[in-house]
């Protein structure tokens, strides 16, 4: 199976620094002074927000090398589903996943919106429906979304949803399923994954444990006649050297307990850039085939990470030669 | 008080003209795509085909478009996200059912919308025709039902926009101490554009909506349909405004209006004319269209015995979907009868007309400066506009034998 890269896409904040999250990037907050003093001109306005650096990182994605981006799902930021919308015409081939939860609403009107991505995107749009408290509306939301895009007429009578004769027609009918990413550790998502996931975020512990589970959903799918890819989400923090990257992650934890960040908990690979790479081939070789990589700040990091870290994953050359390169990163 | 104008972009796709019903324009619509030779090859969708006729609107002076939701079409919201970036002042107006869409997605959804466009979204509920239909949505709640759920729907929403934090513990939404973020919170709330006929809808309008919007309708049956809604919302205290949709074939002189309309008629077939006849109306339980088909006749021999009013003709279901009345005149007549719909009290307007692209370029151009737009019944001692009266002194519209003729 060959490997996937998506770019992850901070809905609610991005910065230079390690308190990323409590800025927005291309947009002034109400708390914040104005970036140039009264004595200078600053023709932007307001018409600048951080859908604009949104979109920055997008290209930044698109042009880097990665597959697709992922619209995280932070209830301080923006809506993922907007955000993807925001982020089709500027780019071409990028996938955009968008996260968000089965309380989202009608599982109808999802698929139906996400039949008009695909149809507006040639296929671009992808679900990652979160984890939820209530047990098996994931499984009925999936299951009804894919039965209106698939099949009609179409009727479902469960716990949580109901449709009659539904079902879509006239081009909204053969469109792409988006692919549904879904997470969770515990048996009962493996299970869930097994019969509705077309990819399976596990949490990233240690390699044995991975492998564990990844041999379980393995077996789990076949007996369901399906494959489930495997994928995990990474915050990286790739330098020239390893020191270089131990010290940004230092001072990035620094400032996020400065900042009263509440803590991400996304797993983190600090190192140089073949370290890195090596990281993420470990887990390649136990059945990890899809990454969520993301990094501070998303802008930069994405030129960064692919222009240094994918190609050693494609087996080419990093296309960083020289120490001279400029290291916006570094800049700390 | 000036009125505000909207267009409309067709999700439910575009013939080349009313002559035609097929939606073959570019072939891009839904089900037509792979019937143009080059469509697959070039990587456009009908998006961009939507994209152009957005331009054309904003270029020609309307505040935005009605973007139609149907079981066939399109999504609004992706539409308007899609678009939002390549359009400057273009307002999107979202038609969509509470059932749908939780209330507190809803809410976060149209704030980044707001965020991603300057404050360009702007809502219209429908609480729905049901039948069996609202099965299809996945929708179970029943009619009277749903408009008591528009309410606690519309409640949430405005409970959690600034902030909140709300609670709210309702007969269809359970919500405890939600609000949106900082700076979600800080945009603009949608202005809402209300529909929905029956009693019902009345009462859940008069507490929400900005707008009662409703299709056109005989103009004496309109003007007692929006002092109703004026009485009700009067009595919770509040003021609401009036809009209407309007499809318009205006041409520059009244013959080639009608030649157009003559054209699309004598088009259809036999059977599809006798099933449009007057009667009751089976599947649906929307007042709205049992209002429509009442006014239509019991035989029908010519497009002639469709006109109802002068320049109202009631047949435009027939050749494209969606509501059955709309004005067909000269640009100076259609004009008049906007005016006169203005004066009945009309606050704002969606128009439409096909092939949507052209028309929004021929009704900017040929229509919207003749439209005087001052409400007159409310302000009747108006100061003449020099900026708006000025361009066409010659063409009084509205005139007061009109407006008496309007009841």
């Amino acid at each position: 199976m060959s490997n996937e890269y998506f770019w992850n896409l901070p809905s609610a904040g991005d910065g230079r620094y390690g308190n990323a999250l409590s800025r927005r990037r291309g947009e002034r907050l109400p708390n914040e002074n104005p970036p140039i003093q009264s004595g200078v001109s600053d023709p932007r306005d307001d018409r600048f927000n951080y859908f604009d650096y949104l979109h920055q990182v997008a290209r930044a994605a698109e042009l880097s090398g990665f597959h697709g981006v992922h619209v995280d799902h932070d209830e301080r930021g923006d809506e993922s589903w907007i955000i993807a919308g925001y982020l089709a015409r500027g780019t071409r081939r990028l996938k955009i996943i968008a996260e968000f939860s089965a309380t989202w609403g009608s599982p109808v009107y999802a698929a139906k919106n996400a039949a008009t991505f695909q149809r507006y995107t040639a296929g671009r749009f992808g679900w990652h429906l979160r984890p939820d408290e209530a047990e098996g509306r994931i499984a009925e939301f999936v299951q009804v979304a894919k039965g209106v895009l698939t099949t009609a007429p179409y009727s479902f009578k469960g716990r949580y949803f109901e449709v009659r004769e539904g079902g879509f027609h006239g081009g909204l009918d053969h469109q792409p399923l988006p692919p549904v990413f879904l997470a969770g550790s515990d048996r009962a998502a493996l299970e869930q994954s097994a019969k509705f996931a077309d990819v399976h975020l596990h949490p990233v512990g240690s390699i044995q444990e991975l492998k564990d589970r990844v041999t379980v959903l393995d077996q789990l799918a076949k007996e369901q006649g399906r494959v489930v890819r495997h994928a995990a989400r990474l915050d990286l923090v790739a330098r020239e050297t390893e020191a270089e990257a131990q010290t940004v992650e230092a001072t990035f934890l620094r400032q996020r307990l400065e900042a009263s960040d509440p803590a991400v908990g996304t797993a983190r690979v600090v190192g140089d850039y073949a370290q890195v790479a090596r990281r993420l081939e470990a887990y390649q070789a136990v059945g990890v085939s899809t990454f969520i990589l993301g990094a501070v700040p998303s802008l930069e990091e994405a030129y960064r990470v692919g222009a240094h870290v994918l190609p050693l994953l494609r087996g080419e050359r990093s296309s960083a030669p020289s120490v001279s390169q400029p290291q916006t990163g570094a800049s700390l | 008080m000036s009125i505000d104008i909207f267009w409309r972009l067709p999700t439910h796709g575009e013939p080349a003209s009313h002559r035609s019903k097929t939606p073959n324009r570019w072939d891009l619509f839904p089900g037509y795509e792979g019937q143009h030779p080059g469509d697959s090859a070039t990587g456009y969708s009908y998006v961009d085909y939507l994209a152009e006729i957005a331009h054309a609107a904003e270029i020609s002076g309307f505040q935005g478009g009605l973007i139609p939701s149907f079981p066939m079409t399109d999504e609004p919201w992706v539409i308007s996200s899609v678009l939002a970036r390549e359009t400057k002042t273009f307002r999107f107006m979202i038609p969509f059912q509470p059932g749908f869409l939780h209330p507190v997605v809803a809410a976060r959804m149209t704030a980044s919308l707001q965020r991603a466009t300057g404050g360009r979204a702007l809502y219209n509920i429908i609480t729905g025709g049901g039948g069996p239909q609202q099965l299809w949505w996945g929708d179970t709640v029943a009619h009277d039902d749903r408009y008591a759920r528009t309410t606690e729907f519309l409640d949430v929403v405005r409970g959690i926009w600034r902030g909140g934090p709300f609670t709210l513990k309702g007969k269809f939404y359970d919500v405890k101490d939600a609000g949106l973020p900082d700076p979600l919170s800080r945009e603009e709330f949608p202005e809402i554009y209300f529909s929905g006929s029956s009693d019902a809808a009345l009462a859940s309008a008069s507490k929400h909506a900005d707008f009662y919007l409703t299709w056109l309708e005989p103009f004496a049956q309109l003007k007692e349909k929006f002092s109703r809604v004026r009485e009700k919302t009067a009595a919770l205290g509040r003021r609401i405004k009036c809009a209407v949709r309007v499809d318009i074939v205006a041409r520059a002189t009244e013959e080639e209006a009608w030649e157009e309309i003559r054209r699309g008629f004598e088009s259809l077939d036999r059977q599809t004319v006798e099933n449009f006849t007057g009667g009751p109306q089976a599947g649906t339980e929307s007042i709205g269209a049992k209002r429509q088909a009442a006014n239509r006749p019991k035989t029908i021999n010519s497009y002639k015995d469709l006109i109802i009013e002068p320049n109202v003709w009631s047949g435009f279901a027939l050749l494209r979907g969606g509501q059955t009345q709309g004005l067909v005149g000269s640009y100076e007549q259609v004009a008049e009868r906007l005016d006169q719909l203005v004066a009945l009290g009309t606050d704002a307007f969606i128009l439409a007309s096909t092939p949507h692209l052209e028309e929004a370029y021929r009704v900017g151009e040929e229509v919207l400066p003749l439209v005087r737009g001052q409400h007159l019944s409310v302000n009747p001692e108006r100061v003449p506009n020099p900026s708006r009266d000025g361009a066409h002194p010659a063409k009084p519209a509205g005139s007061p034998r009109d407006l008496a003729a309007a009841g």
